[in-house]
């Protein structure tokens, strides 16, 4: 998990953003990129000293200007727990892509004879045809097996 | 070392994920927590943080959670041994008490450099009192 992405992860958390000039400001995060830009909401900015407050319903942050940001505790505890879902999802996926393979080549020799019916009805017209179908690349096989077999 | 290691003879910091440091800041402060992410940046991700506070032979130690620091404002990081952890020639204090002691050294601190302002005023030099090394204080 990197840092950017645990940023993200924290989104409509509460955070505490220090500036390289030692401002700080305390909100919730809305929104954030990859150059670390951020979106803060109900914040709570703090001069250098500590002893100057301002108080803003939103405000952006650069990314360049900041010098680190403080999250909340159970923010890294939902990252693991997302990363475990995700991995859990990932071997299901696998799973299913297992399955959907084997039928998938069953489905694919049927559509293979289809195809080649149709394409052999049109083998009698012009090449444009004959070109436009076999923009993918299982078309060209096709369309090689048809030119054999016009041959 | 081991060829097929794209890593091998460049620097970077995937080794010491997971592992107790110490990072100081451009700033000055330095931090203690255990490394959990690292990017190309050298952005880091440290947890169970705490903010070591150094006056003299003393230190305290604020506990600060869960920090995203920028890697631009990274000086130096180093990992923490824990054997020698166990007997640092320094004494812990209170939090109030490092922070008090704290405030104390940096009005010295300002104190020195209105004099050697001063002191170079008098000999025609002005100077911006930022720009005063600590090294020449």
């Amino acid at each position: 998990m990197l840092p950017l992405s645990l940023l993200k992860t924290a989104q409509s958390h509460p955070m505490l953003v220090e500036l390289k000039n030692g401002e700080t400001y305390n909100g919730h995060l809305v929104s954030c990129d990859s150059w670390m830009n951020i979106n803060l909401r109900d914040v709570i900015c703090t001069s250098k000293d500590g002893d100057r407050f301002w108080r803003m319903p939103e405000c952006y942050i650069r990314g360049s200007t900041i010098k680190y940001l403080r999250i909340p505790d159970e923010v890294i505890d939902m990252v693991k727990e997302d990363a475990q879902s995700k991995s859990r999802n990932r071997t299901e996926l696998n799973k299913n892509r297992v399955a959907n393979s084997a039928n998938q080549r069953t489905a694919r020799s049927g559509n293979r004879n289809n195809f080649g019916n149709r394409s052999g009805q049109l083998s009698g017209g012009s090449g444009n045809n004959a070109l436009r179908v076999g923009a993918s690349g299982q078309g060209n096989r096709l369309l090689a097996q048809n030119n054999k077999n016009r041959k | 070392m081991d060829d097929l290691n794209p890593l091998a003879g460049t620097a970077h910091l995937l080794e010491e994920v997971d592992k107790k440091l110490m990072v100081l800041l451009r700033d000055g402060r330095t931090l203690i927590g255990y490394l959990r992410s690292v990017d190309q940046f050298a952005n880091l991700v440290l947890q169970r943080t705490i903010e070591r506070i150094h006056v003299g032979n003393q230190y305290g130690d604020i506990p600060r959670g869960v920090f995203i620091i920028r890697g631009e404002n990274v000086v130096l990081l180093g990992e923490i041994d824990r054997e020698k952890e166990q007997k640092l020639p320094l004494k812990e204090i209170s939090v109030d008490e490092i922070l008090d002691a704290q405030r104390r050294e940096q009005e010295q601190r300002q104190e020195k450099h209105r004099l050697v302002s001063k002191a170079l005023k008098e000999r025609g030099l002005a100077v911006n009192a930022e720009l005063i090394n600590e090294d020449f204080c």
